[in-house]
């Protein structure tokens, strides 16, 4: 490896592990792992949404993501405690020093669930691709930002190029955005992909999709190139993986406690305590990336003390306490605490009413005889667009309406099907979004904040644009370290968007599964699992 | 909530399935009856369900005006260290997961869901009444095309009648309330021109034709009023009906958008929770029993029981 | 007779072409623009295409005038093509024709019930001479008729589900599974069912011919099932027409509820979704049903009682 990004994820500045396990306590590094594993049966797992995609290249949202990842194998994979990048498909790899070439050398003996093996060409045929993929690829696009092509040096050697340092795309190759697939699904339109699903190296594969119902995977036979971080070498314990979209997470909790289901995703507060009782085991993990919280569409909000404002008036400890699972901590950042790179900027996101109201004030919005703040006759409110793909996201929205109220800010809120996701952010028919991104890479507030890509929340051209493309370039970790600190105070200071509280993932899982284990990104890896 | 799909009417069961003529009595061709208030006494002491639910109903209406009568904590400010709190002296429908009274919550819902009510019954009773009377009035061709077009609306079940207009609308309390509202236009239609061709052939309005009186004045002076009575008791029976439709719907999340507490997305919120906060959807959805139970027992009442004692 | 039927059949037709006519006019005649949302998928970042926008606007035929269009949909339609669904890309005939099973086993189970509850209700009710349990008999099926089946369901799932452990909470495997969303399905269903065939019987009691039977001897039970029964059963009959409807529009909170897959639960995703194609799919779908279920019950009814068939006309659409 050269000098990239990697050395970056030292051993705990990526990856903090929550445990939260009831009279268990391994520390969510996976479900209890007593006793001999054995082969066979079904994992029932209920999830909240559904995307309406199943091409792991297309998907960005967890509840889709826990499955379709098993489709899909990756060039490398992440140890989730140290960061490290690790070989996977790649048996190894050399980064150029100015961070503009990458080449893998693939294993051999691979091959896709419809036969064909697994080649440079077919890497370079997925590498292609991804710029051509419509909105839903935003997650993937962004990775291969200033991608100039892929050489197939030999049958399994395939040399990535970029036209500027693209210090990220490591650790990207090991995310399922970039996970790769066979020659023939590469070829389908991305609509098609999403809807048929895509022929995968993975050690499941897709049986079948219903959409907004239910997705069924089955186990490859002949699975043998896992993951260097897998334990079990060769094909997958389980037979079946049965993902189950049951929107109510009063049903998924009922369901796993009557043991009807193995496990459910997205487990909020409200649920812990009666999980514990029921003897399911709790597996908790912090997101890295971009923290859950209200970005604005700043067209529509062009005045920064009115964003700021309402920054200041959002109680944040309140949020992570009432709503999310214990131990999750209110936003620090517009990054998460467990992402590479981030600064702690906890004082500029205290509670501040006073100042909040002052702020309003000079702003030209007084308060109005219902208690809402007026302004030439318009209201001073705010429609915020969210999706129920979280049992947390309804009540946390709640709770900020409740806390900006205090201040004369009306929130209005306004439920969406997660599959709209990309088209709102396409049309950019919103006055703010609720909502988070999983990366373990602070590249990804220039995939979401600088105004020379996508721009989906219409972010005037600054100075930013310059840091974040700089920390994309820079191959000195310092300078990186320090470049992405300042592009964190500039989002944060000018409040593009109002960070709240950081993400974490809590699973709840029966007591009869084992080795259920979360990745780097806090998504999960199944091939180890086993039920017994 | 026509009648063609919905939980039925209590009163006007079979005879209204049978025979729409039928689902009225005929409270009596006296326009104006004297009020008789020992008949009255007489009529509800035999009847203490009937008391109950009028009494029901009545605090509904008073909950939807004056909800400060009731409670006086806000219904969207809750305190969050006191969430999840089971039904008890301090909160008697307990607390939800913002540590928001649920009682306070369904009181102030009361407004929401009532408005949604009236305002369907608005459109179905206001469309329906004047399709009714154009048809049984002007008879004929007008008569043919009116009814096959009410028979359409019959046979499309009332509740895709009403998705497809939410569909159409959009989300929100009013839009829901008029996708109930226009899928029961039909049975309106319908009672309402079955009493106007009753009361047109009635010996005091051929009376009052031969006279010379002009046909809005026969319209306005004696068919309007003697065949309103049936069709508001109509709307009583299908106040109940709509009660459920609108709180279907809005339970499905066509309603209204958090955090506003209409009894059906209350319900729908609570089951979020329905592993360990059994409250939250057992309390509101009783008291939408309740209501309905109670407007139906009303409805009963008006159509007939009152009629046939004497 | 003949005549009759041919009337009938005709009638139902013109009933269901209409249907159609209305869904399109509510659907087609949005204040959003259908293909905009569908643009949303393949677009690229910058926005929505409309390069893109305009090929969808062709491949729907919305850029034609509204009449060609529905003259074209109309013709798809009456050889069974409405279109393919926008979120799934699969056509709306195979995607109601594969939920419909699920929904017709759940259904179907529900009505038994319902039969065999309402019936025996209303039987027990008019049979039995104590007073106190005709009234408590009698005072359940207005308690039917006033329970939100959503609400129903739920309480169903705390109890039998989550506390009690005895069946499952959702899904559509197995028989047990069926067992709580078939049974809040029928508690709506069964109370009309007891609420008309009670007031029937209690009719049918007062007849001569009861009080002839009765001289002559019979049994009460006999009378109560043989003479009374069947013929207050007949005016029940026709009310059944209204109770498939009720089953359809009532399966998709129940489906919801259960997170059962099915025809109504692909309802709910469809109105979410503003998936135009599907939702019309559905509601002529549910027309069809309503107006066969009606069309049947009236074909038969003059078998069952030769004097029906003037009086029949046109009663399946009272409802």
């Amino acid at each position: 490896m050269g000098r990239t990004w990697s050395a970056l994820t030292v051993p705990g500045a990526l990856v903090v592990a929550v445990g939260l396990v009831a009279g268990c306590g391994d520390g969510g590094s996976g479900a209890g792992a007593s006793g001999t594993p054995r082969s066979g049966g079904t994992l029932t797992f209920a999830v909240g949404s559904d995307a309406a995609c199943v091409d792991p290249q297309q998907v960005g949202s967890n509840d889709t993501i826990y499955s379709v990842r098993q489709l899909v194998d990756s060039l490398t994979d992440q140890d989730p405690a140290t960061g490290r990048i690790v070989p996977w498909l790649a048996q190894r790899w050399e980064v150029s020093k100015d961070a503009r070439t990458y080449t893998f050398h693939l294993r051999q003996g691979v091959t896709f669930s419809d036969g064909t093996p697994l080649t440079a060409d077919v890497v370079k045929a997925n590498f292609d691709a991804v710029p051509k993929l419509g909105v839903l690829g935003l997650l993937a696009k962004g990775y291969l930002n200033g991608y100039e092509g892929t050489t197939v040096v030999d049958p399994l050697t395939a040399r990535v190029r970029f036209k500027s340092p693209n210090a990220q795309f490591l650790q990207a190759t090991a995310t399922h955005s970039l996970g790769i697939e066979s020659a023939a699904s590469v070829r389908k339109t991305p609509e098609q992909r999403c809807a048929q699903g895509i022929v995968g190296s993975g050690p499941f594969v897709l049986a079948k999709y219903a959409v907004n119902q239910s997705i069924t995977l089955t186990r490859r036979k002949g699975y043998a190139w896992g993951s260097s971080l897998w334990k079990k070498q060769g094909e997958a314990y389980l037979d079946r993986l049965a993902f189950k979209v049951l929107p109510e997470s009063g049903v998924r909790t009922g369901g796993l406690q009557s043991g009807q289901v193995d496990a459910i995703g997205s487990v909020g507060r409200a649920d812990e305590a009666a999980l514990k009782a029921s003897g399911a085991q709790l597996l908790a993990r912090a997101n890295p990336g971009v923290v859950f919280g209200i970005t604005f569409n700043n067209a529509r909000f062009k005045d920064e003390r009115v964003r700021q404002a309402i920054s200041l008036a959002v109680n944040r400890r309140q949020v992570a306490e009432t709503v999310f699972p214990a131990g999750t901590r209110p936003a620090t950042s517009v990054l998460a605490h467990t992402t590479p790179g981030y600064t702690d900027l906890g004082p500029l996101l205290a509670l501040d009413q006073a100042r909040a109201r002052s702020l309003l004030d000079s702003a030209g919005w007084t308060a109005g005889s219902d208690g809402v703040r007026t302004k030439g006759g318009a209201k001073l409110a705010v429609t915020v667009k969210w999706f129920a793909n979280a049992a947390t996201n309804r009540p946390s929205l709640e709770l900020v309406q409740q806390q900006l109220k205090a201040v004369g800010v009306q929130v209005e809120l306004k439920e969406q099907q997660i599959a709209q996701l990309a088209q709102i952010q396409a049309s950019g028919d919103f006055d703010a979004l609720w909502g988070n991104i999983t990366r373990a890479d602070p590249d990804i507030l220039r995939s979401s904040y600088s105004t020379r890509l996508a721009n989906i929340y219409k972010i005037p051209p600054s100075g930013l644009d310059t840091v974040l493309d700089e920390q994309a370039a820079a191959t000195d970790d310092a300078a990186r370290r320090r470049l992405v600190g300042q592009a964190q105070r500039e989002v944060v200071q000018r409040a593009y968007v109002v960070p709240v509280v950081e993400l974490q993932t809590e699973l709840g899982v029966a007591k009869k599964v084992h080795d259920l284990r979360f990745d780097a990104s806090s998504r999960i890896q199944l091939h180890d699992t086993w039920i017994g | 909530m026509s009648s063609a799909l919905d939980p039925g009417h209590p009163a006007l069961d079979t005879a209204a399935a049978l025979d729409p003529t039928a689902a009225a009595d005929p409270v009596g061709w006296t326009p104006y009856r004297r009020f008789d208030a020992r008949r009255l006494a007489r009529f509800l002491l035999r009847r203490p369900g009937l008391v109950l639910s009028v009494l029901v109903i009545g605090a509904v209406f008073a909950a939807s005006f004056a909800p400060g009568l009731f409670t006086s904590r806000d219904p969207l400010a809750g305190t969050p260290a006191q969430a999840f709190r089971a039904p008890g002296a301090g909160h008697w429908f307990g607390t939800d997961e913002l540590g928001r009274d649920l009682y306070a919550r369904v009181v102030h819902g009361t407004a929401l869901s009532l408005q949604a009510t009236l305002i369907a019954l608005g459109v179905a009773f206001a469309v329906g009444g004047l399709l009714g009377l154009l048809a049984g009035f002007a008879g004929r061709w007008i008569d043919d095309v009116l009814m096959r077009c009410v028979d359409v609306m019959l046979s499309i079940p009332a509740l895709f009648l009403s998705l497809a207009l939410v569909t159409a609308l959009g989300y929100g309390t009013v839009k829901v309330a008029l996708a109930v509202g226009v899928a029961s236009v039909a049975a309106f239609a319908r009672v309402m021109r079955a009493e106007v061709m009753r009361v047109r052939q009635a010996v005091f309005v051929e009376a009052a034709r031969s006279s010379g009186a002009r046909w809005y004045s026969v319209l306005g002076r004696h068919v309007l009023p003697n065949a309103i009575g049936p069709v508001l008791v109509l709307a009583t029976l299908e106040f109940g009906t709509a009660i459920l439709s609108v709180s279907s719907l809005s339970f499905l999340g066509y309603g209204a958008a958090p955090p506003a507490p209409e009894w059906g997305s209350l319900i729908s919120n609570g089951r979020n929770y329905l592993a360990n906060a059994w409250w939250m959807t057992a309390l509101p959805g009783l008291t939408i029993v309740a209501t309905v139970l109670a407007a139906n027992r009303i409805a009963r009442a008006l159509d007939g029981e009152w009629a046939r004692q004497r | 007779m003949r005549r009759y039927v041919l009337r009938r059949l005709a009638q139902a037709a013109g009933v269901l072409w209409a249907a159609y006519t209305v869904s399109f006019l509510v659907l087609n005649r949005l204040p959003s623009d259908p293909v905009t949302a569908m643009a949303g998928v393949g677009a690229d970042q910058a926005g929505v295409d409309p390069a893109q926008v305009a090929r969808l606007r062709a491949e729907y035929g919305f850029d034609r005038p509204v009449l060609a269009q529905y003259a074209d949909y109309l013709g798809r339609a009456l050889r069974g093509d409405f279109g393919d669904s926008v979120a799934t890309g699969r056509s709306v005939t195979s995607t109601i024709g594969d939920a419909l099973p699920q929904t017709l086993l759940l259904a179907g189970t529900a009505m038994l019930l319902a039969v065999a509850a309402g019936g025996g209700l209303a039987l027990a009710a008019t049979y039995t001479s104590r007073r106190w349990l005709r009234q408590a008999l009698l005072s359940l099926p207005p308690l039917g008729v006033s329970v939100p089946a959503f609400w129903a369901g739920l309480m169903l799932v705390e109890v039998f589900s989550f506390r009690l452990r005895l069946f499952p909470a959702f899904g559509n495997e197995g028989l047990r599974g069926l067992v709580l969303p078939a049974l809040t399905l029928a508690i709506p269903t069964g109370a009309i069912i007891a609420q008309v065939l009670a007031k029937s019987l209690l009719t049918a009691l007062d007849e001569p011919y009861v009080a002839t039977a009765r001289a002559k001897g019979a049994g009460r039970a006999r009378i109560h099932l043989r003479h009374v029964l069947r013929n207050a059963s007949l005016p029940a009959l026709a009310v059944i027409g209204v109770l498939v409807g009720q089953l359809m529009a009532n399966s998709v909170v129940v489906e919801t509820v259960f997170s059962r897959n099915g025809l109504g639960r692909v309802t709910a995703s469809a109105v979410s979704t503003q998936d135009l194609p599907v939702v019309q799919g559905v509601v002529v779908f549910g027309a069809f049903v309503f107006v066969t279920a009606n069309l049947a019950v009236d074909l038969v009814y003059p078998l069952l009682d030769p004097r029906i068939v003037v009086a029949g006309d046109r009663r399946w659409s009272l409802a």
